[in-house]
């Protein structure tokens, strides 16, 4: 068993009460209306983390936090002049106009996009929920084909031309980037397996709900591709995934063919890429995306809330797999929005991809008694 | 002199990029067989222990490189993580990577175009 030594964010990550009480007594009609909206559900996720924190909730408060400030974009944009030896030279800071340098205003924007998706949806201020800066390091290397997030700082080459574009041609690849920033701040789940995959496929939800934001694309709409455009011309494929139809995004004879399994009855079990991190979140992607399908609409308003509820659910552990997170995504549908068209959605879902979630009773943390809550299990459903 | 190299991670899992690629300095111009093996030399290949660099706590996305050298009898393997610090162990990698792609395009590769 995991134990984590203390969980960071258990009571002051999101609006603190006496906030929204003051906000809803005093502000706006629309300020009263998300006041009184996060109030009606803020208070079970804040007795659940309490609930399921090692500590006690008093040591655990030690900075207000900043949640009602204004948005505070903090982006710095840097140039690595395609080396690899940091920090390289600051060219564009918050609120400095564009320069002619392509990459790095896609990076801007990009930063930009992401920090404004996950503060007008889910209220969060930035990656740590603080207004930690955000970095983005462009031209990284020689013909450097990748991006990558490295724990505090996001990194872009510029990619070969002969396979790759830049890697800040595509806005869900930044989002993915930042999003592992996110998933390392509220989780974290390690980067190997089942909790690796659950890792990339976070990334790749939010990455991918970051675009369709900006694009005001409804879940039928999108695409649902990460990584489109990413490729040269010289590539047979569309993108590095697709949520919607995985192993289906490339078929080329230099990558090969995309290797994504759909359902658990494909499971990829491999000791390459930490363990299928890349291969296996096809599954959780694909189950996401037929949430997302069923609920229709922006897949960001329930669908993305409930997983982003379920990566901060305190019994989220470094070494989660994918039948324990299913069962804490139907709890965060069923606590969010009660029972009924979003916890069958997210339950069909998973069962779709061959992980069924069921009504037994488990015991929650911290809490006296057994309550009522679904678990999980291999299913053998069929593909949709 | 034998190099081979295998890549792992990066943005995606790419089937045909994870293969090995192995670099038979025989079948190299002799220019860029010097260089190679001038570059052993240099970055003391074996004299590394088996994994140089670590990777972040909390990264995602990163790749790492396995250069394994066959030499008149001995074999070495060293994984090099990104990014890889050490200037001469950086330009060797640097150096199979571009053998490895011309070899790969000139022989191995399918369509004998192209190769990553």
């Amino acid at each position: 068993m995991i134990h984590r030594p203390r969980h960071r964010h258990s009571i002051h990550c999101i609006l603190p009460p006496y906030l929204a009480r003051s906000i809803a007594q005093n502000g706006s009609d629309a300020q009263r209306e998300k006041a009184l909206r996060t109030l009606a559900t803020d208070g079970t996720f804040r007795a659940l983390r309490l609930a399921g924190s090692r500590t006690p909730p008093s040591s655990a408060v030690t900075r207000p936090r900043a949640m009602m400030v204004e948005s505070a974009r903090q982006r710095i944009i840097y140039d690595m002049g395609n080396s690899e030896a940091f920090p390289g030279t600051p060219v564009r800071f918050e609120g400095q106009p564009a320069t002619d340098d392509i990459a790095a205003t896609e990076a801007y924007d990009g930063l930009g996009a992401t920090y404004d998706f996950f503060w007008e949806v889910f209220g969060r201020n930035s990656i740590d929920g603080d207004g930690m800066p955000l970095m983005a390091f462009v031209h990284y290397g020689k013909g450097y084909d990748n991006a990558f997030w490295d724990g505090k700082r996001m990194v872009f080459g510029d990619g070969d031309d002969d396979l790759f574009n830049r890697f800040t041609i595509c806005m869900d690849v930044i989002g993915h980037e930042l999003s592992h920033g996110v998933t390392e701040d509220e989780g974290p789940l390690w980067y190997f397996r089942q909790a690796g995959a659950l890792n990339e496929s976070l990334s790749d939800v939010f990455g991918s709900l970051v675009r369709q934001k900006v694009l005001g694309q409804t879940a039928d709409k999108a695409d649902w591709l990460i990584g489109k455009g990413l490729f040269t011309g010289n590539v047979e494929g569309e993108a590095l995934r697709s949520m919607k139809s995985p192993g289906t995004a490339f078929d080329d004879d230099v990558l090969g063919k995309d290797p994504q399994p759909g359902h658990m009855r494909d499971y990829v079990r491999t000791w390459e890429d930490n363990g299928g991190v890349h291969i296996n979140s096809g599954i959780p992607n694909r189950a996401f995306y037929l949430v997302a399908s069923r609920l229709g609409g922006h897949a960001w308003e329930r669908a993305g809330r409930i997983w982003y509820e379920a990566l901060r659910d305190p019994r989220i552990k470094p070494d989660t797999n994918f039948l324990e997170f299913a069962r804490i995504t139907v709890m965060s549908a069923t606590r969010l929005y009660g029972a009924g068209e979003e916890e069958d959605a997210v339950r069909e879902g998973w069962e779709q991809v061959g992980i069924r979630v069921s009504r037994t009773g488990i015991r929650v943390p911290g809490l006296v008694g057994t309550v009522t809550q679904p678990s999980a299990e291999i299913g053998r459903a069929p593909s949709a | 002199m034998r190099i081979e190299l295998k890549r792992e991670g990066g943005p995606a899992y790419f089937p045909g990029l994870a293969r090995p690629r192995s670099v038979d300095l025989e079948r190299l111009p002799a220019e860029q067989a010097e260089a190679l093996r001038e570059g052993v030399r240099a970055a003391r290949f074996f004299e590394q222990p088996p994994v140089v660099g670590a990777t972040p706590r909390g990264a995602a996305d990163t790749r790492r490189f396995t250069l394994t050298v066959e030499e008149e009898g001995r074999r070495h393997s060293v994984q090099l993580v990104e990014p890889v610090e050490e200037p001469r162990l950086h330009a060797l990698l640097e150096l199979v990577k571009q053998a490895a792609k011309a070899l790969y395009r000139a022989h191995g590769g399918p369509g004998g175009s192209r190769g990553g």
